[in-house]
């Protein structure tokens, strides 16, 4: 490998500085690197393990950040049990689920489709691929933003001709946000809105690295369009497909912006996933240790399904190759 | 059976029909694609009288009545001049700091390599809100809430593992001996580095400080709960203006123009540097 290469590289190397600090220098292959790597891993080591230990130390505490008088004390895995028994946290996964699989699936094949229909060859094609891509390049707050305007009763324009469209069908108006079950729907909507352009960008290059040769010989074969998107495009797809699918379904899992601005997890508690139900505890209730117990909770939920992702991953990569 | 071209800007595809359903489907994605934002920015330039209209109006004389109001009565520059400083001053220390790393990672075979890069790695894994409540104690003991300095700290650590990510595989690709030579004839590593190495990688380097500028502009959990006044930046700001009942929906837009502007400006202008480097970096991963 090309690494091994460097580093069998002869270190007879003329360098402008003796004395003390070249014995740090790049010469040294022991040390040198660590000196580079040193800022970085500081700035990690605070930032990133620093507050994961205080979450487990407050975890196992009783701290309640509004009430700061109250003697913060032991209480082993108390918290963990609490999250666990409280019928809300169950709610808020079942929610958190119904939303992550609902969005990456429609995500999914509508962004396979468009990613097909621009592989054609198609005259100004290149200029619309960046209309297609705007809800992802706007900031996650603003797209929540568009859409709430969107369906705000009485202004929007979703409000106004998609309302139109049913109150001359009889229905009345629709009421996106403030029925439970439509809201959630909703979300899902805008979530597929903003994302499945990711889909798109992704499957488009996966797409682009598919090699002709196989294409042309189901061509000679004679084998239909479908038949050639099932035998040739999928498989040979699948380490792009995976990898777009892990992505996004690891994103959609805690998404936040979207939910807390337009629906702040209500009508009632109808779209109060996990994300928003962690931010209600710790931020809205100040209780900090439930909430700590709820967020270690949640990164174990990640990392489990990360590895399950990447097992599967490996093994499908495996058997293509 | 008609044919397919299967590579996006394939040289030796085979000429294709040009269904006009094709076209139709295309341009309805786009239309709904950016529609929503068009209408939000057309809001933003209209008088308040027009924007709280139930029916949507078209055509109107254009008005900078919202804008006016964001800059002279809600100081919204402030926020704007926040959010420049933080992102800026974090994509440079970030890209600094993160460039030696991801070059240690790239050149030395050192024992813990592989490991160190993976933990890195792990640092991106976690999910901001679970480390938001501690982080919040902790910049309270130390006097950081609410200050720009806070901000940049934060930003430049949550933006370090992929800017080191990236950064590592573009290094690999940059042969050795070019330093090599430089080094023989008698340069310092970091002059080397610096003559050499840099201009070589400056293409790369300036799309991943493009990412991570937008990253940091866009970041908006931290910022809503780490910053109240001094050191609020656009997106908490923005936020104020859509709660509530009586929402102007002119100075929403105009919000949403002030905010996204910077962007739109990036990605027009970087659009190709933009597209490639989105999908290859994901797929580095």
């Amino acid at each position: 490998m090309s690494i091994s290469e460097h580093t069998t590289a002869t270190p007879t190397l003329a360098f402008g500085q003796r004395g003390f600090l070249s014995r740090f220098g790049p010469s040294n292959r022991t040390i040198f690197p660590w000196v580079l790597m040193a800022p970085t891993l500081i700035i990690l080591f605070a930032l990133g393990i620093y507050p994961f230990l205080y979450s487990l130390y407050i975890a196992s505490h009783n701290v309640i950040l509004s009430k700061p008088y109250i003697p913060q004390f032991f209480v082993g895995l108390y918290q963990y049990q609490a999250v666990v028994q409280d019928p809300e946290f169950w709610h808020a996964m079942r929610k958190t689920l119904f939303f992550t699989v609902q969005a990456v699936f429609i995500e999914f094949w509508l962004g396979l489709g468009l990613a097909l229909l621009f592989q054609r060859q198609l005259r100004g094609i290149a200029y619309m691929r960046i209309f297609i891509l705007i809800p992802m390049i706007l900031p996650p707050l603003v797209a929540a933003l568009i859409w709430r305007y969107m369906f705000y009763p009485g202004a929007g324009l979703m409000t106004y001709y998609v309302g139109g469209i049913t109150r001359a069908l009889g229905l009345g108006e629709i009421p996106f946000l403030s029925d439970p079950n439509i809201a959630f729907q909703t979300l899902v909507f805008v979530d597929v809105w903003e994302w499945t352009p990711f889909m798109f960008l992704m499957l488009s290059a996966g797409l682009a690295s598919i090699p002709r040769q196989p294409y042309e010989a189901a061509e000679i074969d004679g084998a239909g369009s479908w038949r050639v998107f099932w035998t040739i495009t999928m498989p040979l797809l699948r380490p792009a497909i995976l990898i777009a699918v892990i992505i996004r379904t690891m994103d959609a899992f805690r998404t936040y912006e979207l939910i807390v601005i337009m629906t702040r997890g209500g009508p009632g508690n109808a779209t109060t996933t996990l994300n928003v139900y962690l931010t209600k505890t710790g931020l809205e209730f100040f209780d900090a240790s439930k909430a700590a117990a709820l967020s270690l909770i949640m990164m174990m939920i990640i990392i489990v399904m990360s590895f399950v992702f990447i097992r599967v991953f490996r093994s499908k990569t495996e058997l293509a190759e | 059976m008609k044919k397919l071209s299967y590579t996006m800007e394939s040289p030796n595809a085979p000429p294709v029909q040009r269904n006009w359903w094709v076209y139709v489907v295309i341009v309805l994605v786009c239309v709904v694609n950016f529609l929503p934002y068009l209408w939000v920015v057309m809001t933003g330039f209209m008088d308040g009288a027009t924007s709280a209209s139930a029916t949507p109006t078209w055509f109107f004389t254009p008005s900078l009545e919202a804008f006016n109001y964001l800059i002279s009565e809600k100081g919204i520059l402030k926020n704007f001049f926040n959010s420049v400083v933080v992102s800026l001053a974090s994509t440079f220390f970030s890209v600094t700091i993160g460039m030696f790393c991801a070059y240690a990672l790239a050149r030395y075979d050192f024992p813990g390599r592989d490991d160190v890069s993976f933990w890195v790695l792990t640092n991106r894994m976690m999910p901001p809100v679970a480390v938001l409540i501690p982080i919040f104690v902790t910049f309270q003991t130390a006097g950081l809430l609410d200050t720009l300095l806070g901000l940049i700290i934060l930003y430049t650590a949550m933006q370090l593992p992929f800017v080191v990510w990236m950064l590592t595989g573009y290094f690999r690709d940059i042969p050795r001996r070019y330093e090599e030579s430089a080094m023989v004839d008698g340069d310092t590593w970091f002059a080397a580095f610096r003559k050499v190495t840099l201009p070589v990688m400056a293409p790369s380097i300036t799309a991943t400080a493009i990412f991570v500028m937008i990253l940091s502009w866009n970041e908006f959990a931290f910022a809503t709960f780490l910053t109240s006044n001094q050191a609020k930046t656009m997106p908490p700001a923005i936020m104020a203006y859509s709660i509530g009942a009586d929402i102007r929906w002119n100075v929403l837009g105009a919000a949403v123009v002030l905010i996204t502007a910077p962007l739109i400006l990036f990605v027009l202008l970087l659009q190709r540097q933009f597209i490639s480097g989105l999908s290859q970096g994901v797929v580095r991963k």
